[in-house]
């Protein structure tokens, strides 16, 4: 049996009660240390809470070599650990499918993910639109795909969900072109760094999907005991430190309900500024207005 | 004694209108150091006497030894000419003192380099052609690299000497080699010819050719002899020019002229040249060299030559010698071209700014070098580097084109690689001094404006062999230098001692400064290799390698060819590979691309740089391509301008543009190294099919994205009929009717092919032309002089890359010896893999 088994968000113990019974039994245990990390626990910490040995899975083992971590799968039980939940920003799809081919039985046991911790903000999860990554730049690749999905969520008045790069093991390419492996030093990107990109993305494209006073939130350490939020306009958190990482970046979309907002309000520096700014913002791709009543019609024509 | 000074060349430089930078090309042996002698010697820097043998542009021990020019060495000098010359100079000039800047180039094909970073920096060039053997193979390759660059030709016809005193050959069958060596030179022109550069054939008739003997420091011009006589008989020199050569004919009888060559009652003519250029000459040597005292001082007295007492007591060829230098001074005929017939830097930017220059035509840098404008901001290309007597550092030499370089003086020093706004390949340096280049010696000066040749001290670390400098942060780069040779022989190297690997290291990077062409490398198996262009530019570079820039002993590997792999058939299947993710997939064909098309972007005609819409229309219009997949041309490779396309054929992918720059770069890297043996690719077209993509950028980056790209293309290929292609020397041997018969059965041994075979008209020697495979060439000149008792010598030049045929990944074929040794060498798997090895099935 492969058990996919999400770990939940900072602490060794965020792993649920079903899957750390599944992880004491089973023969390996796997942990997929590329695509995130866990906050506040390293490999020493796990293997210690789990009484198990823990075998770090990089990018070339998961992607490349995947027929390791599937060996005997079908007589022994394997876990494949991930951050956040099973299939939530990942690609892991691919694994399972390689194991369905192979005929081993595959099992998931969900945990909370960025995509709905998120919640804490205040925002509705209802509310939200298309997930987009934001990736850093470089001299010569600027990806603004994003930007088409920013304005289809704010033309529906929905809030957008972004997730930052992190680059855990990340081959250099210079290096990779001459045929050897040599991996960057690890970068997490920052709430500053994102919402600078999005303001010369902006200024490049001109459509006002969002402008630099559309407000935003900035969400750091999501789901550790030192998480934190701050509500202010795409501008100011440009400027923003958020502190260690991991970080994400809500933007809202028009349609903010009340209670929303009062929850927001207690993340801004300045209440008026950042209500007055919401309020603006609910001018961008305003529906027209509804259409008049039929009675009024009817009593119009009868004057 | 040296007659000028620096302060008098320094002042020249300014009045741009008379400067002339030119470069002598010619043939191997044909004379070209020898008759710079002449020049150099009426400048006072060697002694009369020595002149034509000093060789005093051959500055290195070995061109000394060997008797050949290895690298082209620079020197200026200093003119003053006649009025009455001046005044037929047909572009703007102040005064009559001329600063020319020679540069003497080498004349044997594996150092073409050399000539073509010489001519980048010059305008006009003198060709030399040896009266016997007439326009060789490089003579024709640097005619048209210097056409090529627009660069005005003049001629000068050399060794008449030994047609004279060895051939015992009569007049007129002098005129007509003559005439034969100007026609054959001016088809190589017209067959070449660039229309910006208007008419620039070569006349006898216009002054634009001199015949004489560098070795005896004489020569002449028609123009010299129609001075002399157009006071005597009264004539406009321009007429009498017109008389003096072709089929011009006088008749002592009636003293008049007439264009055929017998008179009313039927008696021979003599022609007007043989009877008053060629007759004084021939009757002043018969005399000196059959001892004719009292002719001789008739003659001499005649043509007002005096002689010193002690000349006076010489005899025979020494005598012949003082006299001809006296008679008809080889400098004069020379200058006498150069001055008047070769363009100034601002009559030749004017035509040459659009083409030296990677920018917009229109921008202000451009018209900078358009006017040749000493005020505008700097704009300067270094075409070499020479060593300096500071072990491991170089000058950079090159021409200022715009504005002013000072010692002192911050430049941006922009790589070929440098693009407009990017910091790659870019350093900001400042220059620390600014040197005139005189051959062995360099002269300090304090700046130098535009249109000059010169050296600069303090960026030679910043350069790896050429480059731009400027002072504006908006000028493109000066054009990259196209050679028309190849670095196709390779050797490995590495130290006798294992502690001298550092000197190795550090010796091979000063090594590939030091040349144009030389290409120094590590292989994936962590050789060093060197790559040259021939067996003797090999010899040179690690014998530089090793006495000079590393200064260890070495092991060198026999020397190995590089080949080229490619595809001969259209990819049976789509090749289809994965992401490592799984989440991308790229489906791709290869096709064999049309040969002219992958010459045209390897001679530059296709210019990866140049803009979109201008390359589509030229494939379109001149290579039958279609506009819009002209225009869906992703990039070349490898290095971003090999003989490679990428095509997007695709249809409405989203997010298609922000993988372009991964499926270049992962282009770029499977390209450097091919599924074969490890080889570059080349003449390949790649169509991507269809893309699919994960919607997310982040799950679609460089590292997902380039292994894909590289694994795709190779399944391309293998699924394409791969084949390997080698390189074919064209080889050209002059000799004996006897010598033939040995030649062949060489050539026969060594899968030659004999393309021609033809006697040089009034001479007993036979050229012959033949293709070589370079994997054939090593010891080729040895065997050849073994079976010919040393009568044939070949000149070998890189012609062509040739497609072996037979299946590489058959073990059994040649290709697949080939293959399989490569593949052993580099440590590869021994078997070529199958196509699925790169491929993933859906």
């Amino acid at each position: 049996m492969l058990y996919m088994i999400g770990l939940g968000l900072a602490h060794e113990s965020d792993i649920t009660v079903r899957g750390l019974a599944a992880v004491k039994k089973c023969k390996r245990v796997y942990l997929e240390a590329y695509t995130s990390i866990l906050m506040s626990a390293d490999k020493s910490k796990l293997e210690e809470f789990y009484g198990r040995e823990v075998i770090l899975a990089d990018r070339e083992m998961v992607e490349s070599e995947s027929d390791k971590i599937l060996e005997n799968a079908d007589v022994d039980d394997v876990a494949f650990l991930v951050v956040g939940d099973v299939f939530g920003a990942t690609t892991h799809t691919d694994l399972v499918i390689r194991a369905r081919d192979l005929g081993i039985p595959v099992e998931s046991i969900h945990n909370a993910s960025v995509m709905n911790a998120v919640g804490a903000c205040g925002l509705q999860l209802y509310n939200f639109g298309q997930a987009v990554s934001i990736v850093f730049f470089t001299e010569d690749w600027r990806p603004d795909s994003f930007y088409n999905k920013v304005m289809e969520n704010r033309k529906i008045g929905l809030h957008t969900l972004l997730l930052l790069d992190i680059k855990v093991k990340e081959p250099n390419i210079k290096e990779m072109m001459r045929g050897r492996i040599v991996y960057e030093p690890p970068r997490y990107m920052s709430v500053a760094t994102c919402c600078q990109q999005l303001l010369e993305i902006e200024e490049k494209r001109k459509e006002e999907a969002y402008t630099p006073e559309t407000p935003c939130i900035s969400v750091s350490r999501l789901g550790s005991p030192n998480q934190s939020f701050k509500a202010a306009t795409l501008k100011q958190l440009a400027e923003y430190d958020a502190g260690e990482p991991l970080h994400s970046v809500v933007m809202l979309g028009r349609q903010v309900h009340d209670l929303e907002l009062d929850y927001l309000l207690a993340f801004a520096d300045d209440k008026d500024a950042y209500r007055k700014a919401v309020i603006a913002d609910q001018e961008y791709f305003k529906p027209p207005p509804p259409p008049p009543a039929p009675q009024d019609i009817i009593s119009s024509d009868e004057e | 004694m040296v007659n000028f000074t620096v302060e008098q060349i320094r002042d020249l430089m300014d009045r741009v209108t008379n400067v002339r930078n030119m470069s002598v090309i010619a043939h191997v042996d044909h004379g070209k150091s020898t008759l710079t002698d002449s020049l150099v010697q009426r400048a006072g820097i060697i002694s009369a006497a020595k002149a034509g043998e000093a060789r005093f542009t051959d500055t290195r021990k070995d061109e000394q030894e060997r008797g050949i020019t290895i690298k082209s060495t620079a020197i200026s000098l200093f003119s003053e000419m006649e009025d009455d010359d001046v005044k037929e100079i047909k572009q703007k000039t102040e005064g009559a003192k001329f600063l020319i800047n020679l540069i003497d180039s080498p004349g044997h094909v594996d150092f073409s380099s050399e000539v073509t970073a010489a001519l980048r920096v010059t305008d006009g060039a003198m060709v030399v052609v040896d009266t016997i053997e007439g326009v060789c193979v490089q003579t024709e390759t640097v005619l048209r690299q210097a056409l090529g660059e627009r660069i005005k030709p003049v001629l000068v016809i050399n060794k008449v000497d030994r047609a004279m005193l060895e051939l015992q050959i009569s007049k007129e069958d002098l005129y007509q080699t003559f005439s034969r060596t100007v026609e054959s030179v001016n088809v190589v022109i017209a067959t070449y010819h660039d229309k910006v550069l208007g008419d620039c054939q070569v006349y006898p008739e216009k002054g634009t050719v001199a015949f004489g003997s560098g070795l005896h420091g004489w020569a002449f011009t028609v123009r010299q002899f129609a001075t002399r006589y157009s006071k005597k008989f009264g004539v406009d020199r321009e007429k009498m020019m017109q008389r003096l050569w072709g089929d011009s004919f006088f008749n002592p009888k009636t003293k008049k002229w007439s264009n055929k060559d017998k008179d009313a009652s039927g008696a021979q003519l003599e022609r007007a040249f043989n009877m008053f250029v060629l007759d004084p000459i021939f009757r002043l040597i018969n005399s000196i060299m059959n001892f004719k005292k009292e002719e001789i001082d008739t003659l001499l007295t005649k043509l007002e030559i005096n002689l010193k007492s002690e000349e006076r007591e010489l005899e025979g060829k020494a005598l012949m010698k003082v006299v001809m230098r006296k008679f008809l001074p080889a400098a004069d005929a020379m200058l006498e071209m150069i001055v008047i017939h070769l363009p100034s830097p601002v009559t030749a930017q004017a035509y040459r700014a659009d083409q030296l220059y990677e920018g917009p035509a229109d921008d202000e840098h451009c018209l900078a070098i358009k006017n040749c404008d000493p005020k505008a901001d700097l704009m300067l290309y270094v075409s070499k580097m020479v060593p300096t007597s500071d072990k491991g550092r170089f000058y950079a030499f090159g021409r200022v084109f715009a504005g002013t370089v000072k010692s002192g003086q911050k430049v941006r020093i922009q790589g070929p690689n440098y693009v407009v706004g990017k910091k790659e390949d870019l350093f900001v340096k400042a220059i620390q001094r600014t040197v005139l280049m005189m051959g062995r010696s360099v002269e300090q000066i304090d700046d130098c404006p535009a249109g000059n040749i010169i050296g600069l001290v303090g960026i030679d670390q910043f350069l790896l062999k050429s480059g731009t400098l400027t002072t504006s942060e908006t000028a493109h780069n000066m054009k990259v230098m196209k050679f028309s040779v190849s670095p196709v022989v390779q050797v490995a190297v590495e130290v006798k001692n294992g502690n001298d690997l550092p000197k190795l290291v550090e010796g091979l990077k000063r090594l590939s400064k030091s040349d144009p062409c030389v290409l120094c490398y590590m292989s994936p198996s962590g050789e060093h290799i060197v790559a040259a262009t021939g067996e003797l530019h090999l010899e040179i570079c690690l014998g530089d390698l090793q006495n000079d820039h590393a200064g260890v002993p070495l092991k060198i590997s026999p020397p190995v060819v590089a080949y080229r792999e490619t595809v001969e058939g259209e990819s049976r299947i789509p090749a289809l590979s994965k992401s490592p993710n799984k989440h991308n997939r790229i489906y791709l064909k290869a096709a064999p691309m049309e040969e002219e098309v992958s010459l045209a972007i390897e001679n530059g005609i296709i210019d990866p740089r140049a803009d979109l819409k201008v390359r589509a229309r030229l494939m379109a219009d001149e290579y039958g391509w279609d506009v819009t997949e002209a225009r869906k041309i992703w990039c070349f490779g490898p290095d971003g301008t090999g003989a490679n396309v990428v095509v997007d054929e695709t249809k409405a992918v989203q997010y298609l543009n922000e993988i372009k720059d991964h499926v270049n770069s992962g282009f770029q890297w499977a390209s450097k190294e091919g599924p074969l043996l490890g080889e570059q690719i080349r003449g390949i077209r790649f169509n991507i099919l269809d893309v699919t993509l994960h919607a997310d950028a982040i799950h679609r980056g460089a590292g997902q994205i380039m292994p894909t790209m590289r694994r795709v293309t190779y399944a391309s290929m293998l699924l394409a009929e791969p084949r390997i292609q080698e390189p074919i020397f064209l080889i050209e041997i002059q000799c004996p009717e006897s010598a033939i018969g040995g030649i062949y059965s060489v050539l026969n041994r060594k899968r030659g092919q004999v393309v021609s075979e033809e006697q040089r008209p009034g001479t007993p020697l036979f050229t012959v032309k033949a293709y070589l495979p370079v994997n054939e060439s090593f010891g080729f000149t040895g065997e050849l002089r073994q079976a010919t008792g040393g009568q044939a010598f070949p000149q070998m030049i890189f012609d062509h890359w040739d497609t072996m045929g037979g299946d590489p990944t058959d073990v059994s074929s040649k290709p697949g010896q080939i293959v399989l040794e490569a593949r052993k060498k580099r440590g590869l798997k021994e078997a070529v893999p199958g196509y699925e090895e790169y491929y993933d099935k859906l």
